[in-house]
């Protein structure tokens, strides 16, 4: 028997280090068009008339008219088009598509195009939005999504309360910054589309096409290309791209070629949710017995993912905590903005920065330490969650937190503040994640894995999950070829292809190791009980939830999850008394992801994740500025690089899952959630601040020590 | 729109003289300034000269007591380079990324006149001279007569930026500070570079400049004035507060994607106060 989590070289290493690897936008072939997207000048405006040059042979533009089937995105609501109609809802919205055969003509066409436009009054942001005093962009409230759900008794709790504590927090945009932007190749064959591209799910694309065609399932192939990053920004947006790259590949019965270019990326895709959370706390002998979580995101333009983004930042409002009355309101609110989408964490940063600042702010006005503070309202075995879920496997938090505490130093460093030319801050954090789909999604998947054995005697995994770099080549791989006592090298797993591969599901919310894992583990066993050398044997698995699980999706009550990781953080940092500059010096990190199935790749995730949360609470600032981003390219939209980054110390504390694959449990979006707040933390501890919200900036640490230090003078 | 790549200097200069080129060296800049889409060339208003290896244009010499850095001269040549005083040598070692230091040149930082060139201001400190030349002949220019605003220069169509020249100054203190938006890659913020000589208890000279603070580097004699000649116990807090009050209105930053004019403007005095109090 291997050790499952000893590091091996991962399957897709030498041809990314070597450069061989292709992705989209390496991949030609003769007769190819290229494509542009014309986009919205407007923040919100109707489309009055569109002037097109006389346009060269082969050079075509393309509108929303050309859609044989129905122009909305397939996602939960019915309200994004793939072009739009007679209405822009926001800057940069695709309007047309020009394809021609060279690239230097497509683009004087595009810009070419004259649009004539009437403004609506257009919604920049949430609080107008709420005012509801301009047409509504969304129903008749502007709300994507309205939510409520409670455990105990929230009121008794106030009543009863020695305090009762209320404070506001801010989170701001954040943008991917994959290194691969989104692209697309589609072609078009015999009344048959094929796409390929750059994304996390294959089966969202198909489904999408499926309707923008108002056609066959048999008549759409996705195919993903190797994928250069995806953090959630290649989920649902993809889906259209595909779309407007197979509708000019349709029109034209040409291959079509659509690549962003990073500006289009940095400024017209996706963004993660900015939010407002308001936090009331109601104290009881040094204990938050009652609290109310109100949580406000901007969704903009389209409803996109936003309900269920809204959903898991809901069920996180606690964090890591058991708090026994809990009352939890949340909004997804349209703007004329960019539509929000998914981005690591789906929600839950948001959340989870909230609650572990407020917990921070709490103990200290208690004069309470906060590690204690929060250790002692801490989740255990047997507790219920915000929804009421049961936590039925054991909650290792005091050893997380301990062996943190101890790698980090934490309470000699916060008690010895280091004397130098900086101010020296550390701060702590802990919490969990929901793994796999949030409420009912996993039911409603109902996730399909199949392997199929060879006459060679190599095995095939056939999912639709795909590698973006976070290592299911290598994780998957093994896991097959453990269960069946062969050669890793002897197990295959091609780019997923719609035409060969079952659903199982998107790549998303921290799944494929812990459910598809999980499928192709027990899939593997059968297959081994099955073997019979040089036969084909196909073995198939689909996903339920284990019996015990319980969720009414109504009225949010239940296992919100089948299982939670968890982890708590400490950072270091410096910050610069004249300029305020932060630097984040050092990042310790333990945490429960169920069994490592590579400790390499884990640790990978760790240094990514923990990196992209320091960004998010420090660099990557995104500033709208009548309706447009004012950062919007990646000289003015900052993302840390490597000179950024902390030194890190990690580690792990295994408490494994009977369901996942050799006990995995979710990791990828884990490893972002705790360095926001672990961050703002260090930097309230240097300054001896109260912070509200991320990304903390050095313009505003200044305005908020010169108020501090008026104030004491 | 094509380019053009003279095999000599005199070729270069005739064909400047004969109409309107764009002499690019590492093109880091116009490179950027210019592009349109992904894979198309960028849109440059006249066709490129691209001169920078032109091995006149290339190198650091010392001629008597002055200091001469060619124009092409990688920005990595002089972050290595001994001769050169600590207070460029800084500012250049932060300035974007190895590779791009690799490509990108002092004549172009100096040319691209960006309030935001980071070379800018310890050039002013050091009365840096730009070296233009022409079939004509050559054009010596003090650094601020040269930058004429954000993106101007007082460059004529028939020349190139020749070389930078400047006498080494010598001096006990020297203070650098790039305030980036991160450690690399980064344009600034704001940025401040300062030397001063301090003999004896009497400050002898003393310069400072700021860059990304104005539409151009800021840099005033006069103040510089009042601080030379006084005893370094007679710099107080009263003293420190009147000389940022003379430097406030020079102080004329703006709100942008990268940060505040309020933060650019108080960390621009909190910097000058930092510097007048370490002499």
């Amino acid at each position: 028997m291997r050790d499952i989590s000893k590091p091996v070289r991962r399957f897709d290493a030498s041809e990314k280090i070597a450069g061989v690897a292709r992705f989209v936008d390496d991949h030609y072939e003769e007769g190819m068009l290229y494509g542009k997207i014309v986009r919205s000048e407007r923040v919100r405006a109707k489309i009055k008339a569109i002037k097109i040059p006389e346009l060269p042979e082969g050079y075509h533009v393309i509108s929303a008219k050309d859609i044989p089937g129905k122009n909305r995105i397939k996602m939960i609501f019915d309200d994004w088009p793939f072009l739009a109609e007679d209405v822009v809802n926001y800057f940069g919205e695709p309007i047309l598509l020009v394809v021609g055969p060279e690239r230097e003509k497509v683009y004087e066409i595009s810009e070419s195009i004259e649009i004539e436009y009437e403004d609506i009054p257009a919604i920049l942001s949430v609080e107008e939005a709420l005012l509801n005093k301009k047409p509504p962009i969304y129903g008749e409230n502007n709300l994507f999504a309205d939510y409520f759900f409670e455990k105990g008794d929230v009121e008794n709790a106030f009543s009863e309360a020695d305090e009762v504590i209320e404070e506001e927090f801010k989170t701001g945009f954040q943008e991917h910054i994959y290194l691969e932007p989104q692209g697309m190749i589609a072609k078009y064959n015999n009344g048959r589309i094929e796409v390929f591209g750059s994304m996390q799910c294959p089966f969202y694309v198909k489904n999408a096409l499926i309707e923008e065609f108002d056609t066959k399932p048999d008549k759409i192939r996705v195919v993903q290309t190797t994928t250069g990053g995806g953090f959630g920004g290649k989920e649902e947006y993809p889906s259209q791209i595909a779309g407007i790259a197979a509708l000019g590949a349709y029109k034209t019965g040409k291959t079509v070629k659509l690549v962003y270019d990073r500006a289009e990326d940095v400024e017209f895709t996706t963004k993660r949710h900015p939010s407002h959370i308001r936090i009331k706390g109601a104290v009881k002998n040094g204990k938050v017995i009652g609290i109310e979580v109100e949580i406000i995101l901007n969704a903009g333009s389209y409803a996109g993912l936003s309900s269920v983004v809204l959903q898991r930042g809901m069920f996180a409002a606690t964090g890591a905590y058991s708090i026994p009355n809990v009352r939890v309101i949340g909004k997804a609110v349209a703007t004329n903005i960019v539509p929000m989408g998914a981005f690591r964490g789906f929600g839950a940063p948001q959340s989870i920065f909230a609650i572990e600042t407020f917990m921070n702010h709490v103990a200290k006005r208690l004069g309470r330490d906060p590690v204690e503070f929060k250790l002692s309202h801490r989740y255990r075995k047997g507790d219920t969650t915000a929804t009421g879920g049961l936590l039925r496997n054991e909650v290792r938090l005091p050893e997380i937190v301990n062996r943190v505490l101890s790698m980090s130093d934490y309470y000699s460093k916060k008690k010895e503040k280091k004397e130098g030319k900086k101010l020296y801050g550390i701060g702590f954090s802990m919490f969990l994640h929901g793994c796999g789909f949030t409420g009912n999604g996993e039911e409603i998947l109902k996730s399909i894995a199949r392997l199929k054995k060879r006459k060679d005697n190599k095995v095939e995994i056939l999912i639709s999950n795909v590698d973006m770099g976070q290592g299911p080549q290598t994780t998957l791989r093994k896991v097959v070829a453990e269960v069946l006592g062969i050669p890793y090298e002897d197990v295959i797993y091609e780019n997923p292809d719609t035409d060969r591969v079952p659903d199982s599901g998107p790549t998303v919310a921290s799944r494929t190791a812990m459910i598809v894992g999980g499928l192709l583990y027990r899939a593997a066993k059968e297959l081994k009980e099955k073997w019979v050398d040089g036969e084909e044997i196909v073995v198939e698995k689909q996903y339920r939830h284990p019996e015990y699980i319980k969720w009414d999706q109504e009225k949010f009550k239940g296992d919100a999850y089948p299982e939670y990781s968890w982890g708590a953080n400490v950072i270091e940092v410096e910050v610069d008394p004249i300029t305020y500059e932060i630097d984040v010096k050092k990042a310790y990190a333990v945490f429960d992801l169920g069994t490592p199935l590579d400790r390499k790749i884990i640790e990978g995730q760790i240094h990514g994740g923990m990196l992209q949360g320091i960004g998010y609470a420090t660099l990557e600032v995104m500033e709208q500025k009548d309706g447009r981003f004012m950062q919007r390219t990646i000289t003015d939209y900052i993302v840390p690089t490597a000179l950024d980054a902390p030194l890190f110390e990690t580690d792990l504390v295994s408490q494994p899952y009977e369901h996942g694959p050799f006990g995995a449990k979710c990791a990828g979006e884990l490893t972002f959630v705790g360095a926001a707040p672990a961050v703002c933390a260090a930097v309230e501890d240097a300054l001896q601040i109260d912070l509200y919200e991320i990304p903390i900036r050095p313009e505003k640490l200044l305005t908020i020590m010169e108020k501090k230090n008026e104030s004491e003078v | 729109m094509e380019g053009v790549i003279p095999k000599t200097l005199n070729e270069a200069l005739s064909l400047m003289a004969s109409k309107n080129y764009i002499p690019v060296a590492g093109g880091t800049d116009l490179m950027v300034r210019y592009k349109r889409w992904k894979n198309l060339t960028p849109s440059f208003p006249a066709a490129p000269l691209f001169i920078a290896n032109l091995p006149e244009l290339r190198g650091i010499y010392r001629e008597d007591d002055e200091l001469i850095i060619k124009a092409a001269t990688p920005l990595s040549d002089i972050e290595g380079h001994s001769d050169i005083p600590v207070v460029l040598k800084e500012a250049v070692r932060l300035m974007a990324s190895p590779g791009i230091r690799n490509i990108g040149t002092i004549g172009g930082n100096v040319g691209n006149a960006s309030p935001a060139g980071d070379t800018l201001p310890p050039l002013y400190v050091l009365d840096a001279n730009v070296v233009l030349l022409s079939e004509k002949g050559k054009r010596t220019l003090r650094i601020y007569e040269f930058i004429k605003g954000p993106g101007k220069n007082d460059r004529r169509e028939d020349e190139i930026i020749y070389e930078i020249r400047f006498k080494v100054p010598e001096y006990t203190h020297y203070f650098y500070r790039k305030v980036g938006t991160r450690k690399a890659n980064a344009l600034s913020k704001l940025s401040f570079a300062g030397i001063a000589k301090v003999e004896n208890g009497i400050i002898e000279d003393f310069r400072i400049s700021l860059g990304a603070v104005a539409p151009f580097p800021v840099r005033v004699i006069e103040i510089e004035r009042k601080v030379v000649g006084k005893k370094t116990e007679e710099i107080d807090g009263q003293f420190i507060d009147s000389i940022k009050k003379d430097y406030e209105p020079y102080i004329r930053p703006i709100d942008d994607q990268r940060s505040t004019a309020y933060y650019r403007k108080k960390t621009s005095l909190r910097l000058i106060e930092s510097f007048l109090r370490a002499l």
